[in-house]
């Protein structure tokens, strides 16, 4: 069938060893020693949020009035608070809540924004007016207002406070999803592909997300941090998690009053919130200095 | 040897990468005399360009150096000279013309602008004279409307015209030596014709010599009076053209022009080279040529060829002609 | 034309370039009344410089693009004016080369799923019979079944266009647009290509679209071309007969432009003076009269028709007959 000189005429290039991308991707992550640390600190947390009630030493709901408001010592490292409640254990418990509402909220707003992105992007015309003109009207309130309204009309509750949050993250993802499809598009593959007859499903899911996901990955690590914030803000607020739950943001909110006499009460939770925040950044930027195809073609 | 414009002996370059060393041009050697049009011709992976950055020593934000090796300028080695020196040859006695036009004229500047820079800095003209011969070199190049086009910007000329304003750029201070580095690559084919036309006729009026780079064996059986073939980094022939054509000595220069279609030919099944050109870091030992090479003996995988002077127009470095009476030190 | 795998006629394309709800719409005019056909089995070439309209032709007949007017039959069937989902026959019938090995291939697809993607889309087989049918398909386009789990930046230029290859060939498909496929690579790996084209053109009875601006290339692989000019065709017919006895001044000229790798013919050029003119802004009558030789008043007037001048060449020109 074959002709023997045709086949015989190319010779293999002798390649190196296998590329792998997975392999690429550590390689240049283990040198970024920061966001190295902070996704150690954060596989640590996300494990004592899963053992956390195990692991506290005390239960984080019991009150003891014997040892109100009392500082940081051996026995309690965190201290208590006004009920006597030991302080770091319930920071341990409060850990699964505050990242399971960020996780969930960030989680949901992706799904849904990427879908919207790839959507406008790929077919722009009408409909890519109508959700972007959407998108620009939930731009248009302050993340936290936003968040307040749609609290205020579902009611208090963590997991409206989950729904207020993803709704607030759609559009952010939304818009960055749209521009990266714009970019994709133009790749001469995603044309071979479409000429090959492949159904626009296809040409999404198979050419197009994919090279949208270095940025969406990014992106979703820095807006667990924004999640965690709103969601400890809406509670800090009254609106969110109920008052005895050990919810960091509960935690300050009832911890206000005793901020010039027990100031611990505050700090604790306080620096929770910025540790974890912090170091979801910190993987966010060692991400990008990884992934971001404009920093990583220079 | 006082005739020849350009002397490149044993020229070698390399860059950096990854704090290794990685070397590129392993020992190049041609000559241009004056008002001769040498081509030098070679796929990718040959080195051809980086030979003219080379020459023109324009390694500024890259890694790369020449490690040894000169290259001999009107009588002086340019290796040994400082930048500042450098700079008052560049541009005025040697000058370079480059492949994508679009990417080498400033687009923010206006036509005028470029070609008076050029002019003020290396003829001293005051301004009026200056702009006066700006015209004069655009009309030289065959562009009709120079007087409009000095006060226009790049992209508002199509690639044959922004390709005469560098060439004008180029002529503008007369230079013994004109580098091409691929010119007419990018143009369509009625505009290459007319592009190379035009370098004829300025090598005439001028008696510039021209070092001509490019992979296209047509634009060289066409414009050049001698060609020297580089592969991975090094000269494997080098002869007059019509020497090369009708009768190539190298099996890669063989294999080059049996390859390339020619209109009127009738093959029907074109010659082809094997395998590919290695990569600067995985060279084999040897002829760098000898795995692809279908007459390669067992000595070629060995040992480096030497320069044979084939006769006294021509060398070339295999050991197909390497016997005991013709065999010569580079 | 006896077994035709494709006819095209009078087609047209023209692009909105500016303009909207208040401002005046302004079109170029890509593509401008082109017909051919092509036979089963043999290569069509359409060869001309940069706005010539060859690309965009392609693009017409794999409905990339949908065509402002004409007709496009392929294997029987009109797909110019067909929906979108009457298309999937024609897009198993016709397949596309890229003339960019890097670009055209998907860089996270490992080689397997590449070569095998038409193969998801049109059949129902499983991913073993795929991988099967893939490795056979390197094989014929001289590269093993080691590089099927490699990925595409692996590869070199010209092993990367065999992929593109392997790809188009994969269903078996009647007619191959092959869109500068050639252009890209250094010219010892450009004979290989244009050497395995032509074998598989024997081996598999496939038609080519070839679409190239490089004449000797052109020359080599057609058996019939067409000259484009600015969105139209000025001369077509069989190769042997353009190439020997061009009619058209464009034709002549261009011909005549291609410089030879043989410094015994350096001939006498026919060379045209002025540029191309942007498609935006085409010259009245016969586009090309602002470069002719023979250009007179009835040129900038009227557009030349396409006239017969024997069995194998039509030329459009006012004075050819």
């Amino acid at each position: 069938m074959t002709s023997p000189t045709t086949v015989q005429n190319s010779q293999v290039q002798q390649t190196q060893r296998k590329y792998s991308p997975l392999k690429e991707f550590w390689k240049s992550f283990k040198k970024q020693k920061a966001a190295l640390l902070a996704s150690i600190f954060i596989g640590l947390l996300i494990v004592v949020a899963f053992i956390g009630p195990y692991i506290a030493p005390y239960d984080p709901f019991e009150p003891n009035y014997e040892a109100l408001l009392e500082g940081p010592s051996a026995s309690h490292l965190a201290g208590t608070d006004e009920y006597g409640r030991d302080i770091f254990s319930r920071l341990i418990v409060g850990a699964k809540i505050s990242l399971m509402v960020s996780f969930s909220a960030v989680f949901l707003g992706l799904i849904l924004g990427t879908i919207l992105g790839l959507v406008s992007g790929y077919f722009g015309g009408w409909i890519d007016k109508i959700i972007m003109r959407s998108c620009d009207v939930l731009f248009s309130f302050p993340d936290l207002l936003l968040a307040i309204a749609i609290v205020a009309l579902l009611g208090p509750g963590i997991n409206n406070v989950i729904i207020a949050v993803m709704i607030f993250s759609v559009p952010s993802f939304a818009r960055l999803v749209r521009g990266a499809t714009l970019n994709a598009k133009e790749n001469v593959y995603v044309e071979a592909a479409q000429s090959m007859g492949a159904s626009h499903v296809r040409v999404l899911w198979k050419h197009i997300f994919p090279e949208t996901m270095s940025e969406l990955i990014i992106f979703v690590t820095m807006r667990i941090g924004t999640a965690i914030l709103a969601a400890s803000g809406l509670s800090f607020l009254g609106l969110g998690a109920s008052p005895e739950m050990p919810e960091w943001g509960v935690m300050l909110s009832s911890g206000r009053d005793y901020l010039g006499t027990s100031s611990h009460v505050v700090i604790m939770p306080g620096i929770a919130i910025f540790l974890t925040v912090l170091a979801f950044n910190l993987i966010g930027d060692g991400l990008r200095d990884v992934l971001d195809p404009k920093i990583k073609n220079n | 040897m006082s005739e020849h414009v350009l002397r490149v002996t044993d020229l070698e370059t390399s860059f950096t990468r990854d704090k290794k060393e990685i070397k590129i041009l392993r020992g190049v050697n041609f000559a241009i005399r004056k008002g001769e049009i040498l081509g030098l011709v070679g796929e990718s992976g040959s080195g051809k360009s980086l030979t003219s950055l080379s020459i023109m020593q324009l390694f500024h934000g890259t890694t790369g150096k020449i490690v040894n090796g000169s290259i001999h300028f009107n009588g002086e080695d340019l290796t040994k000279m400082s930048e500042s020196a450098i700079r008052k040859i560049r541009g005025k006695q040697m000058a370079m013309i480059f492949q994508e036009p679009m990417t080498s004229l400033n687009p923010v500047l206006k036509i005028g602008k470029q070609l008076m820079e050029a002019i003020e800095m290396h003829l001293k003209l005051p301004k009026n004279e200056s702009r006066h011969h700006a015209i004069q070199m655009l009309k030289n190049v065959g562009i009709g409307r120079a007087e409009e086009i000095i006060y226009e910007y790049p992209h508002q000329l199509s690639g044959g015209m922004r390709q005469r304003v560098m060439i004008a750029m180029a002529m503008a201070c007369h230079p013994n030596l004109l580098i091409a580095d691929e010119p007419t690559t990018a143009l369509d084919v009625t505009i290459q014709a007319q592009i190379l036309e035009l370098m004829k006729k300025l090598k005439e009026e001028n008696d510039t010599a021209i070092l001509l780079i490019t992979h296209d064996l047509g634009v060289v059986a066409e414009m050049c009076d001698r060609v020297v073939v580089m592969y991975a980094g090094q000269v494997v022939e080098e002869a007059n053209v019509f020497e090369l054509f009708a009768s190539p000595k190298h099996p890669y220069t063989q294999g080059l022009i049996a390859s390339v279609p020619k209109i009127g030919d009738h093959k029907e099944i074109l010659d082809s080279i094997n395998g590919q050109v290695p990569s600067p870091q995985n060279m084999p030992n040897g002829c760098k040529f000898a795995p692809r090479c279908n007459q390669a003996m067992s000595v070629c995988h060995e040992e480096s060829p030497p320069t044979v002077n084939i006769s006294t127009t021509r060398q070339c470095s295999c050991w197909l002609y390497a016997t005991k009476d013709v065999k010569v030190n580079a | 034309m006896p077994n035709s795998i494709l006819k095209v006629e009078n087609l047209k394309k023209s692009f909105q370039i500016a303009g909207g709800l208040f401002q005046q719409k302004q079109y170029v005019n890509a593509v401008i009344d082109v017909s051919f056909e092509i036979e089963e089995g043999t290569t069509f070439s359409l060869v001309g410089e940069s706005g010539c309209g060859k690309s965009t032709t392609g693009r017409l007949i794999t409905r990339l693009i949908a065509p402002t007017n004409g007709s496009i039959v392929v294997d029987g069937q009109e797909v110019a004016t067909a929906k979108s989902s009457e298309l999937k026959h024609l897009r198993q019938t016709v397949q596309m080369i890229f003339q960019d090995p890097y670009a055209s291939l998907n860089p996270r697809m490992k080689v397997k799923e590449l070569v095998g993607e038409p193969l998801e889309i049109h059949t129902k087989l499983s991913k073993a019979e795929r991988e099967k049918l893939v490795l056979e398909m390197l094989e014929v386009v001289g590269l093993n079944a080691e590089h099927a789990d490699r990925y595409a930046h692996e590869f070199s230029g010209g092993q990367r266009q065999r992929l593109g290859i392997a790809r188009a060939l994969i269903t078996k498909p009647k007619l191959i647009i092959a869109d500068e496929p050639v252009s890209a690579l250094d010219v010892s790996i450009q004979s290989q290509i244009l050497n395995l084209l032509k074998q598989l053109q024997q081996d598999y009875k496939i038609s080519y679209l070839f679409i190239s601006h490089d004449l000797s290339v052109v020359e080599h692989i057609s058996h019939y071309i067409g000259v484009m000019y600015l969105g139209s065709i000025v001369e077509i017919g069989r190769k042997e007969t353009i190439f020997n006895n061009p009619k058209h001044p464009y034709t002549q000229a261009l011909i005549a432009s291609v410089p030879i790798a043989d410094p015994t013919l350096r001939k006498k050029k026919i060379v045209l003076t002025g540029d191309i003119p942007n498609p935006k802004n085409p010259p009245s009558g016969c586009t090309f009269h602002t470069r002719c030789p023979l250009a007179s008043d009835i040129c900038k007037q009227a557009i030349p028709e396409m006239k017969k001048i024997n069995e194998e060449q039509s030329v459009a020109c006012h004075f050819v007959h």
